[in-house]
């Protein structure tokens, strides 16, 4: 008989886990909360540091589990550990019974109109990372031909006021991608990267950072404080180059607002009826910080992708494939008599 | 006076070896919040009195940092006390009571 | 009795009615009441005299001036008798407390002045005893003179009586107070201060002396006359004891227990019943404080009576190590003059006014507060010559109707982290075709009221009067304001005469009213946060519930008006730090969703932010409120 493994959150991390733990032999539940599988995946257009499209990954993902049980639309309503094992009631009406429960459900991202001076949802013309990933998606131009764009880093991470202390990681890599997509569509438009620090730590990440300085993108080192509306509805940014000492002005037409990752909040709620513990950050905390990434205090329940801090894509997959080494571990030294 | 041909100017840099590092101890024990400061700019961004005359928090914190007093308070003595700088310091740094402390300790 | 009494009342006056026991009226047992009614009444008049001497001349000028004027005359005495002898703002927020309160001081006077009045219709000839040669005046004319019981009249009842049942009122308060030390939260209060030495001295002797004044009464009773409640005692005396000789020892104790209250009253909180008419007398005459410990000051903080109201009204006593800092605290340390606590209190204080909003002294701590920075920073550097000769570009929005009257509208440093409201109030402003010129679009100078909060007095001056300058030359008749610490300042220190300065709640009250805004209805819910400086610093509560009672449906917040629970984010506070405000706003928005709205509206960009980024429902600007529900017609 298999053993019946949950997955929680059918992103990046949950699919790939899937797919590695069903090649192991087990019998796969996921469930997703969304209509469709992917997670912040299938909402972007490409990937840095290549420019790889998101599509592409996300395809290749969803080969590899074609004998997964997935139930989109899909929350758990309540669980609970029974002997060894975990029930989970879900909110289709079907009870799962599980021997190992995989968390993977991921980040939200910051929603951008807690910082109110921002304008988010005030003004047209101020959008977030998200929002300029559905455009290029949609093949959607911004018009009128914008003059002058921005981008804003750091919004809602190493921010305590924001509730988020720590670095979301890929804000950085994903604006300065970001502003060569934009530099490339409209070469005209002067862009603006207002960074606090540049943090571009992956491979060829550099390259990029390097592509966008070439091709004319200005980083100023210096968040900013204000966005204003001119008369002529465009948006009047205020920052400080701190390079410089002097405080700067500029008139923007777009300004796209790098939010940050927060905790999921669904995945949140399931953590509260398992008792997980949580960081400061929010995030789950893992049993320890080096060796034991994947695993968390409670037994059978383990840990991929975002759902423990901020992580690239990359990264979010080796997660996913320990993690089912991991539960693979687990299941024969508990489960299966010799 | 004797014309010698050259001068003795200060120089221009900052000489860490030398710079008052004591005064800045007892600013950072009553104010253990300076030591937060990651240099962001928004307090200069914002500022109020900034749009009128230099003033830079951040510039200031440096500026001791490195011993140069006189231009800190220089460029604090526009401050308006408004507050605008607590509110969008991402390090929740309360700086108007800094900028206070500041005054108090090196001011004359 | 009472039949006894009645029939009693139809006999003859004669001369042998009065029986003075001690024609010089003197007996050993007054000394210790006289010792300490000597020294109270020295004491009281030293510091009066030092009072004085410590307000400015204008001051004294205006206090004189305020003395001799009819109408503030009167309202001195209206506040003396309902605030120091009936407690009336006690008694609306807690009766009982109201009661406990109104019954010792009121009841005392009432026994004070029937007394007088008994003695003068009784035994006239001791109003002018120093005439007659002696030094003596009988106070506890109970004692000195007896009026025969055989010989009573109407009159005799009728004061007995009534002596009688004011004694019996002060007891019940008395009795109360007991209670209250043991279990404080039956009268409504959560937490109390803790007596010193003096104050148990004080409370213990305030507590002897009535029940101790019926025992010496009650004793003397069938000798002097007594009516319902010291009559019974002497009866119910006599059969246990025999006599009323034990009387003397009783009259000893009474005696003695007035004088330690009398000698302990100064270093003590009870030093607040004689205090407070002087309080009276200073604020009725609109003296400010301008020293932290003299003067003015000192009025406050001996009218301080350590009730401890404050402690609970306190927002920041949402972490039990904050309790320290309210304002009864910050008193007594000024008391003992303890510098270093003075300042940490002073530093740390948010100055939203709830503690002198609800004081039943009406102690304003907040101004000490101030006071108390100013001597702390109004002397550090600052360079405004940058103010001087700024002149400003207005952005004007003028529209095609003619209209007389032009506004000025200044949104404030604060308002500039949150362009929902600026936004907000110009869309208003245009649907109700109004010509506007914004005083701060681009650039513009601080109100100067954090300065003041700061205690930079002087540098604030400076930047009022930058400002003064621009707004007076611009030739605008309304001042309109987003931000209730910029209408506060506005409407206290810049004297523009001929201007009218509105918060956007104020007017946007009046456009509705005018007809010149129409708001659609919607049976949404919503509450309403009290910003500090709009509701209590400037008085403004009603106006923005009318207007939100014109587009939605209004819920009561558990704590609201001149009680409303600050945000946290006040800048008033110096010294409390991020996470100390993020417990203040999570206490304001418990106390908002009470009656859990759907949303909760607020009118101050501070406000706005804190509420926002802890409240679970929908946290809108006031101005953006109304923005939703602006109907054609």
């Amino acid at each position: 008989m298999k053993n019946n493994i949950l997955v929680i959150g059918g992103g990046a991390a949950g699919l790939e886990a899937a797919a590695n733990l069903e090649r192991l032999g087990y019998n796969i539940i996921l469930i997703e909360r969304d209509k469709q599988l992917g997670g912040h995946l299938a909402k972007w257009d490409r990937l840095f540091p290549d420019g790889l499209p998101a599509q592409e990954v996300l395809d290749s993902l969803l080969d590899n589990i074609s004998n997964v049980k997935c139930f989109t639309e899909t929350d758990i309503q309540a669980i609970n550990i029974l002997d060894k094992s975990f029930n989970a009631i879900l909110s289709n009406g079907i009870t799962v019974l599980a021997d190992a429960v995989l968390m993977a459900s991921g980040f939200d991202i910051f929603p951008a109109a807690k910082k109110e001076e921002y304008g988010y949802g005030i003004y047209e013309n101020v959008i977030t990372n998200q929002d300029l990933e559905q455009m290029f998606k949609q093949q959607q131009s911004i018009s009128p031909i914008p003059r002058a764009i921005g981008f804003v880093h750091c919004v809602g991470s190493r921010d305590e006021k924001a509730g988020n202390p720590a670095c979301s990681k890929v804000c950085c890599a994903t604006a300065v991608k970001q502003a060569c997509e934009v530099k490339e569509l409209y070469p005209d438009a002067d862009v603006y990267c207002f960074y606090m620090d540049l943090r571009m730590f992956g491979r060829r990440y550099e390259d990029l950072y390097l592509k966008a300085q070439k091709s004319g993108v200005r980083f100023i080192r210096g968040r900013v404080s204000e966005v204003a509306q001119t008369a002529d509805n465009r948006l009047l940014v205020k920052a400080e180059d701190t390079l410089s000492s002097k405080p700067v002005r500029v008139n923007l037409d777009m300004l796209v607002l790098m939010a940050g990752m927060r905790p999921s909040e669904a995945g949140h709620k399931v953590g509260i009826q398992l008792n997980l513990t949580t960081e400061d950050d929010g995030f789950f905390s893992a049993k320890d910080g080096m060796l034991s990434l994947q695993k968390s205090k409670l037994p059978g329940l383990f840990y991929a992708g975002a759902c423990t801090g901020a992580k690239t894509l990359p990264d979010t997959l080796h997660e996913a494939r320990s993690a089912a080494m991991e539960i693979d571990r687990y299941i024969k030294e508990n489960f299966i008599k010799k | 006076m004797i014309d010698f041909g050259f001068g003795i100017s200060p120089s221009s840099g900052i000489n860490l070896n030398n710079s008052d590092k004591d005064t800045f101890s007892k600013l950072a024990k009553m104010e253990p919040n300076v030591l937060k400061c990651m240099a962001c700019g928004s307090c200069t961004a914002t500022c109020t009195a900034g749009d009128f005359k230099t003033t830079s928090l951040r510039t200031a914190i440096l500026n001791l940092q490195n011993g140069l007093k006189d231009e800190a308070l220089e460029i604090l003595s526009g401050c308006m006390l408004c507050g605008k700088c607590t509110m969008v310091c991402p390090r929740g740094i309360n700086t108007r009571h800094l900028i206070l402390s500041i005054n108090k300790i090196y001011g004359k | 009795m009472i039949t006894l009494l009645i029939s009693d009342t139809f006999k003859a006056v004669t001369p042998e009615e009065i029986i003075d026991r001690y024609p010089n009226s003197y007996n050993h047992f007054v000394l210790p009441f006289v010792i300490g009614i000597v020294f109270i009444i020295t004491y009281l008049l030293i510091g009066l005299i030092r009072i004085l001497y410590h307000l400015t001349p204008q001051d004294r000028k205006k206090l004189l001036k305020s003395l001799v004027t009819p109408k503030t005359a009167w309202k001195n005495i209206k506040d003396i008798v309902l605030d120091c002898l009936l407690h009336t703002k006690i008694w609306k927020r807690k009766p009982l407390l109201g009661y406990m309160h109104s019954s010792i001081a009121f009841g005392w006077f009432l026994l004070i002045v029937l007394g007088h009045i008994e003695l003068a219709l009784f035994a006239p000839r001791h109003l002018s005893s120093l005439s007659e040669g002696s030094l003596y005046y009988p106070i506890f004319y109970r004692f000195f003179i007896w009026i025969n019981p055989a010989h009573e009249t109407l009159r005799g009842a009728l004061f007995f009586f009534l002596m009688d049942f004011v004694l019996l009122y002060i007891l019940s308060g008395i009795a109360l107070a007991m209670f209250k030390r043991v279990r404080s939260i039956a009268l409504g209060m959560r937490h109390t201060t803790k007596p010193s030495l003096a104050d148990r001295v004080a409370l213990y002797s305030l507590w002897a002396i009535f029940p101790l004044r019926l025992l010496a009464e009650g004793f003397t009773a069938d000798l002097s006359g007594g009516s319902f409640l010291t009559t019974p005692v002497n009866m119910l005396f006599k059969t246990f004891f025999g006599n009323g000789l034990n009387f003397m020892p009783t009259w000893w104790l009474y005696s003695i227990c007035l004088g330690l209250f009398f000698v302990a009253m100064p270093f003590s909180r009870y030093m607040h019943i004689l205090t407070e008419p002087l309080l009276i007398l200073f604020r009725n005459a609109g003296l400010k404080v301008r020293k932290p410990r003299k003067g003015f000051a000192e009025a406050e903080i001996y009218a301080c009576s350590s009730c401890g109201l404050c402690i609970d009204a306190c927002p920041m006593n949402v972490q039990k190590k904050n309790l320290k800092y309210s304002s009864v605290y910050f008193i007594r340390f000024l008391r003992r003059h303890n510098t270093r606590k003075i300042t940490e209190i002073a530093n740390k204080c948010l100055m939203c006014g709830k503690c002198a909003a609800i004081c039943p002294v009406g102690v304003d701590s907040p101004a000490i507060r101030r006071a108390h920075r100013e001597t702390l920073n109004n002397k550090t550097d600052y360079d405004y010559s940058y103010l001087t000769n700024y002149s400003p570009q207005f952005a004007t929005h003028e529209q095609n109707t003619p209209t007389t009257s032009k506004i000025l509208y200044f949104a404030g440093c604060m308002s500039h982290l949150t362009p929902r409201i600026i936004k907000s109030v110009e869309t208003i402003l245009r649907a109700a075709k109004l010509d506007f010129e914004f005083m701060d679009k681009d650039k513009g100078i601080c109100c100067g009221r954090p300065l003041m909060l700061a205690g930079k007095t002087e540098a604030a001056l400076k930047t009022i009067e930058a400002n003064r300058r621009i707004i007076k030359e611009s030739g605008c008749h309304t001042l309109l304001v987003s931000c209730p610490i910029c209408l506060k300042v506005f409407k206290e220190e810049y004297k523009l005469s001929g201007i009218r300065i509105l918060h956007y709640t104020q007017l946007i009250n009046e456009l509705i009213k005018d007809s010149k805004l129409h708001l659609s209805k919607s049976d949404s819910t919503m509450v309403y946060h009290d910003p500090c400086e709009l509701g209590r610093g400037c008085g403004i509560y009603q106006e923005p519930r009318t207007v939100l009672n014109c587009i939605g449906v209004l819920k009561k917040a558990k704590k609201e008006r001149d009680e409303s629970v600050c945000c946290g984010y006040s800048l008033g506070s110096l010294t409390l730090d991020e996470k100390e405000r993020t417990k203040l706003a999570e206490s304001c928005v418990d106390s908002l969703l009470e009656e859990k709205p759907e949303s909760i509206i607020t009118a101050c960009p501070m406000c706005y932010r804190a509420i926002r980024s802890k409240a679970s429902v929908a946290v809108k600007d006031f101005a953006e409120a109304v923005c939703e529900h602006i109907a054609d017609k």
